[in-house]
């Protein structure tokens, strides 16, 4: 009895061993990106797709907000243990790509896996680092000023595209004076609004390799001041409301959350993929309008970002060529495209932009014209990808605007500090 | 000598030999998952390092930056008086509730689970974000103390510098419930003949408290201390959910700090070798703890 039951265990033992082999012929990819509930939903709704048209394929998806999403990236780079596929964004392209922690690209372009041929050079040159392409771009963005069109409406304020900082603060003072309704700059947001406003400023590029490419404290005064003016007239959203907020969510936004005028905002900085998302938690009632982020000189300052990379990554090791293949197929499937519908921003792929832009919603549609039609002719080229360190120094100018924001300091004093602490931390 | 070898069976029925296998899993694991890292942590501190690239030696260079970094010293400012502000209030709200609860009646089972309840969920993120909901401008501390007109109009309690870290502080009271237990199983230790001896002597109620709970649970509070202090050296969640370090830094606690320059910053050496400054600290603080010990603490039994 007993030899029997050893029997029957052993077995059992070999036949499971035997499904397992039998299971290791299927590729699992790994696909991480972060992102908004809209967004897993329908990237996942793509991935079974595929999954079901191609045989022995199967997924494990990963998604995270923005910030924890590099944390757990930069986690899993120091195991060995990168997903295959993960999506880049353009700030850390450059320190993944240094780091060996991408494949180039451009074997599987020459050998056909790879169709790149309705993307524009400028895109691809985007995802290029040292002459090896890392990184394909699946959306164009732009930062974009949504606002409370119902309130401008009313006010009888009109909205211009390319407004300068002068316009946008007589705007703002008027509506506070009229409403009570506040506005809501940039907040813990220096990293893309600092270089927009020394952009106007000739300043293209914010760093050297150590240090800040400013001659002096004088080039960060303009971005203080704002803050400042603000904070002196009352229009401005302060630092102890956004203390409650989650910063920079779309949920979370003045422009839509609050309690009562004095937490209102008629506008919020965002980016143009993120207007579907603000539309829709929006209450019923407001209509939300896109314009372009104000600046001193609009053109110098404002830009196309090519945002929302995919990379292939290091750990991929043999599923290299089918992460590669999926890759393609998010670009270049109109079917797919026709389930993401531009979500990560217009799609960098002519073919697929073209034939998705009659199936997208209102919001959809918007941002597609404003993209094409106003950003386009009246933007120069984007800044390079910041170096390492960037953050930090970014981090410290968002504590510098709370300075401000609670009167501990002034403009002039603000760019002083950030001007001799950034390039102290630079040079590190 | 006709001493034989021993089989197998027999050296595996040894006491000794059945103690070290039971114990391997804790042994494997306390390596594997303890030392290990630790060990790690100590090369990377002094290491150059940012996670994606492999670490470079560069020496002190980590402890050399601290003595220079502001916000190093502000984070620590912060810890301490969080620290030392939170656990004696702490300490003294369970004391209290023990006292309270000692006293058995038929509900007093249900009142300690119900004190006890805190400390299982407080640290959680769930409360942590319902702490920020609760004390924000429409939240309901300010409605009711505009209710019982307290205030006039709502405070943003998250918003000043001088209320925020009271925020995390109370979150942090609140957690009473295990001090709370271990003072009412150290109350319940007391021989009631002393009481009885203190009441035939005239002893009124404060002095038999002070003349003797207080001096015979002082091997609890000294317990209590040494625990709730090395907690609230290293709390986490309230500060990194709720206030993030707002406003102006004035709750940036050590450990989320040390969260931001390793993750966020891309300095995790600098991060690895905080963490090693925060162990010091602690180990001397507790070190100081049981060098007093002998000063305030009661050992000598009942």
């Amino acid at each position: 009895m007993k030899r029997k039951l050893i029997a029957a265990m052993a077995a059992t033992t070999a036949l499971t061993a035997m499904a397992g082999c039998y299971a290791s012929a299927e590729t699992t990819l790994t696909f991480a990106w972060w992102g908004n509930q809209t967004r897993t939903e329908r990237t996942q709704a793509v991935l079974d797709m595929y999954a079901e048209e191609n045989e022995g394929i199967t997924f494990d998806t990963q998604t995270a907000d923005y910030n924890d999403y590099w944390t757990k990236l930069a986690t899993s780079a120091a195991g060995n243990a990168l997903p295959e596929l993960i999506q880049m964004d353009y700030t850390y392209v450059d320190q993944y790509a240094d780091n060996g922690l991408l494949i180039d690209l451009t074997p599987y372009v020459e050998s056909g896996v790879l169709d790149v041929s309705n993307i524009s050079e400028d895109i691809l040159a985007a995802g290029t680092v040292d002459g090896q392409l890392v990184a394909i771009c699946n959306g164009v963005n732009a930062p974009s000023l949504l606002y409370n069109k119902t309130i401008t409406d009313e006010l009888g304020i009109e909205i211009n595209d390319n407004m300068t900082l002068d316009e946008f603060m007589d705007i703002a003072r008027q509506i506070y004076e009229e409403t009570g309704i506040k506005t809501d700059l940039p907040y813990e947001a220096a990293d893309n609004w600092l270089p927009y406003i020394l952009r106007s400023e000739d300043i293209v590029d914010m760093f050297t390799d150590d240090g800040l490419n400013v001659e002096d404290s004088s080039a960060f005064e303009r971005f203080f001041e704002i803050y400042q003016i603000g904070a002196e007239e009352g229009w401005i959203i302060g630092a102890d409301i956004h203390a409650e907020l989650t910063s920079n969510s779309v949920e979370e936004s003045p422009l839509i959350y609050y309690s009562s005028e004095s937490t209102q905002s008629w506008c919020a900085f965002f980016w143009s993929n993120q207007l579907s998302a603000m539309t829709e938690a929006a209450p019923e009632d407001m209509e939300i309008g896109i314009t372009t982020w104000p600046s001193d000189d609009p053109v110098k300052s404002d830009f196309l970002k090519p945002s929302q990379f995919f990379s292939v990554t290091r750990d991929a090791g043999e599923n290299e060529e089918e992460a590669v293949k999926v890759l393609n197929y998010i670009i270049n499937s109109v079917e797919a495209n026709e389930i993401l519908l531009g979500e990560r921003g217009v799609p960098a792929t002519s073919v697929v932009a073209e034939a998705i832009s009659p199936l997208l919603d209102e919001a959809g549609q918007t941002v597609t014209a404003f993209i094409n039609d106003v950003v386009t002719p009246n933007s120069s080229t984007i800044s390079a990808a910041v170096p390492e360190g960037a953050s930090e120094v970014f981090d410290y100018a968002n504590q510098l605007v709370d300075m401000v924001l609670y009167g501990q300091m002034d403009a002039a004093e603000a760019a002083e500090s950030l001007f001799t602490e950034g390039n102290s931390i630079m040079s590190r | 000598m006709n001493k034989k070898k021993q089989t197998l069976s027999q050296w595996l029925n040894k006491n000794s030999t059945a103690g070290v296998v039971c114990t391997l899993p804790f042994i494997i694991g306390f390596a594997l998952f303890m030392i290990v890292p630790m060990g790690m942590s100590l090369y990377y501190a002094f290491c150059d390092y940012n996670i994606i690239s492999p670490p470079t030696f560069s020496g002190l260079k980590n402890f050399q930056r601290m003595l220079t970094d502001t916000t190093f010293w502000t984070t620590l400012r912060v810890t301490f008086k969080f620290a030392f502000i939170s656990v004696p209030l702490k300490l003294l709200f369970a004391l209290i509730v023990a006292l309270l609860l000692f006293k058995g009646t038929k509900m007093t089972g249900i009142y300690r689970a119900m004190y006890y309840l805190p400390s299982i969920i407080g640290g959680s993120v769930a409360v942590a974000v319902l702490w920020k909901r609760m004390f924000s401008q429409n939240g309901s501390i300010n409605a009711i103390l505009m209710a019982l007109g307290v205030i006039d109009s709502p405070v943003s309690w998250l918003g000043n510098t001088s209320t925020a870290l009271w925020t995390l502080i109370i979150l942090a009271v609140w957690q009473f419930g295990s001090s709370m237990l271990i003072f009412l199983s150290a109350l319940k230790q007391i021989p009631t003949t002393l009481y009885e001896a203190a009441r035939v002597d005239g002893a009124n109620g404060r002095k038999q408290f002070f003349r003797i709970t207080l001096p015979l649970i002082t091997p609890n509070i000294h317990f209590n201390l040494v625990m709730q202090l090395i907690n609230g050296f290293l709390a986490f969640t309230q500060c990194y959910i709720i206030t993030q370090g707002k406003p102006l830094n004035s709750t940036l606690l050590y450990t989320v700090y040390m969260y931001q320059q390793s993750f966020e910053f891309g300095s995790a050496g600098y991060g690895a070798a905080m963490a090693w400054v925060m162990l010091l600290l602690i180990g001397l603080i507790t070190l100081i703890l049981f060098a007093t010990r002998k000063l305030w603490v009661y050992d000598g039994g009942f």
